[in-house]
């Protein structure tokens, strides 16, 4: 914590460490953006600047939580990543797919929604990336044989997943992130946000139903073609199935209690991993592990150190300064703004790098206005709360507003252009940016009402 | 024996602007020596006779087979008539769409032992003969080798027994 202080205490000096530091951070995010090289080996890279010219010796960027990497957020996704490698051959979630398509009775559009709500659900516990990779095959196969056009089933599985993984901490990882900058439980996602999206999806509903509602039409032969599939034949598995959910369960159970037993989420998720890993009887761990996503992975590892490097120099607190002085310290207009700002940001720019930015500068402004205080005291402050939470719902929610704006939008249009169903930039934008905008209003005045009108 | 001794010459061939209906019937006619019995690869040559690609029957296969299948395990949820009514929307596709553009070819001159380590190590069931003007000028399939193979093989026996 003597750090923490310091870097409170120490006045903002713009020397060549501060000028350096700010090069290699903007350069670094200007050609993530422009996506010219791999945002992972641009990220390491610039780490490795950060540590090459001094801006932070190497005991700062891998122990220390103010300026080095989070593993905390590694962790987590990393065991989260292998407890589904795991699951993904046993044919469960092609099972929950297919049972869905059948629930919905060959209805086209009662299976657009309850893909929706399944694709939201899915996504709360599973990363959005992983979700649609699921749900996308299954969706191109039903739209085949309902002989209907796939395009809204492909563009609400996209909406759904952003919208369903901004429910819990590890449904999408600008909260992963939150969380751990914050000290933020599962269960403070649960009781802040999980209603929030709970709204969101009826307004969804409401919406996809006037977009699409009378479109959607098929022959009452072509309904028998999905009644006749039976999704039993999806499980490769069944007793990998067991233990794979009891493990779930038992990993859920643990997200649910880990701020009662003082354990982190990493914690939890790694045991599931390590449980499910021993359980598989796996004697070949080599592709389970292999097909973590590792790119994803030093992406986080370099971004930590890079941004750890630019709130070593001053940047982070400068810019909180500048924040401050707009705001005047109010911090319903401050909430409000961020989470507008960050949605339009999100929908342009890869929200990971943008939350790894908005966490220090946050607390650095509430440096600003609590000084007195600090641990969980300043972090969670109950004036910031509405912040932390503005910032995940418009980070999370803002990834609906263009075609590049998550990474689960880009896989979506990737796996539709590959079956031949191209959904252009704009094609995309004219759902997804009034989606965007709407869900945002909603969260904007459940936030504004919870936390400034009722506040509870 | 070389390359240009056992090849097909190329009689019939594909255009990259051919539909893949004109193309499947080509496939099943071609002439392979005197008859017409079909071949399961062709060569799709550019104006010059330069090779772009090959279409083979596994390509066709693959021009039906949707892309959703090979992502995730769905081949239980298939349907009667899912093949032919995908067949039926596919026929008007270009061939340059659906070819093998990545073609490894051999020289005129080249030892069938080096056709062999081609066909082996890369995994492919026919290779286009090109001159020194990389103008394609025969087809050499597995067969053909096979053949060769087989005669030195009953050659040796008779050998040995006389």
């Amino acid at each position: 914590m003597t750090q923490v202080t310091d870097a409170v205490s120490q006045p903002l000096v713009m020397d060549t460490a501060f000028w350096t530091a700010t090069a290699i951070f903007v350069l670094a995010y200007a050609i993530i953006v422009s996506e010219k090289t791999h945002k992972a080996i641009i990220a390491v890279f610039g780490a490795a600047l950060i540590l090459i010219f001094k801006i932070l010796n190497q005991h700062e960027a891998f122990h220390l939580e103010e300026y080095g990497i989070d593993w905390n957020v590694i962790f987590l996704l990393i065991s989260m990543m292998v407890i589904i490698n795991l699951m993904r051959p046993t044919g469960i979630f092609e099972y929950i797919a297919i049972k869905s398509a059948k629930l919905g009775k060959g209805e086209p559009f009662r299976i657009l929604v309850i893909f929706a709500i399944v694709t939201a659900m899915l996504s709360a516990f599973l990363d959005n990336v992983t979700t649609v990779l699921l749900i996308t095959p299954v969706t191109l196969l039903i739209a085949d044989a309902l002989e209907v056009d796939p395009i809204p089933y492909l563009i609400s599985c996209i909406l759904a997943s952003n919208i369903g993984g901004t429910a819990t901490l590890i449904g999408d990882p600008p909260n992963i992130m939150i969380a751990s900058k914050a000290h933020l439980t599962f269960m403070d996602f649960i009781y802040h946000l999980t209603p929030v999206i709970i709204v969101v999806m009826v307004f969804y509903i409401l919406c996809i139903r006037i977009i699409w509602g009378k479109k959607l039409k098929t022959r009452e032969e072509l309904k028998k073609r999905i009644m006749e599939m039976d999704e039993r034949e999806a499980i490769k598995d069944p007793i990998m199935v067991k233990k794979s959910l009891i493990v779930l369960g038992i990993v859920i159970t643990g997200f649910v209690l880990h701020g009662k037993l003082l354990y982190q989420p990493a914690t939890v998720a790694l045991f599931g991993a390590g449980l499910l890993l021993l359980l598989s009887k796996t004697r070949e761990p080599h592709h389970i592990l292999a097909e973590v996503e590792w790119p994803t992975i030093f992406f986080f590892v370099g971004l930590f150190i890079i941004v750890g490097g630019v709130v070593k120099v001053g940047l982070i607190k400068w810019l909180s300064l500048q924040v401050l002085d707009i705001t005047q310290g109010n911090l319903f207009a401050t909430s409000m703004a961020v989470m507008w700002f960050s949605a339009f940001a999100s929908a342009i720019v890869d929200n990971i790098p943008y939350v790894a930015t908005m966490n220090p500068l946050i607390i650095d402004m509430a440096r600003q206005l609590w000084p007195h205080l600090s641990g969980i005291q300043l972090l969670q402050h109950p004036d910031l709360m509405p912040v932390w939470w503005s910032l995940a719902l418009g980070a999370c929610l803002g990834g609906n507003g263009t075609a590049i704006g998550a990474s689960a939008n880009v896989i979506v249009v990737g796996l539709a252009e590959k079956a031949g169903r191209k959904i252009s930039f704009m094609k995309f934008m004219v759902y997804g940016m009034p989606i965007m905008i709407m869900t945002v209003i909603v969260s904007t005045l459940c936030v504004w009402l919870r936390y400034y009108i009722i506040r509870f | 024996m070389k390359a240009k001794d056992i090849m097909t010459p190329i009689h019939d061939y594909l255009r990259p602007d051919d539909t893949l209906k004109k193309a499947a019937n080509l496939l099943r006619t071609a002439r392979r020596g005197e008859e017409k019995v079909g071949v399961k690869g062709l060569p799709v040559l550019d104006e010059e006779g330069k090779i772009m690609g090959i279409l083979s029957m596994r390509d066709i296969l693959k021009a039906v087979y949707p892309s959703y299948l090979s992502i995730t395990d769905l081949g239980d949820f298939t349907w009667e008539g899912m093949l032919e009514s995908i067949a039926k929307k596919v026929a008007d596709k270009k061939v340059a769409m659906v070819m093998t553009r990545d073609v490894m070819t051999v020289r005129e001159d080249d030892s069938l032992m080096k056709c062999i380590d081609y066909m082996i190590r890369k995994n492919i069931n026919r290779l286009p003969v090109v001159d020194k003007t990389n103008k394609a000028v025969g087809m050499l399939y597995e067969r053909d080798i096979f053949f060769v193979i087989v005669k030195a093989m009953l050659e040796k026996n008779i050998g040995n027994k006389g």
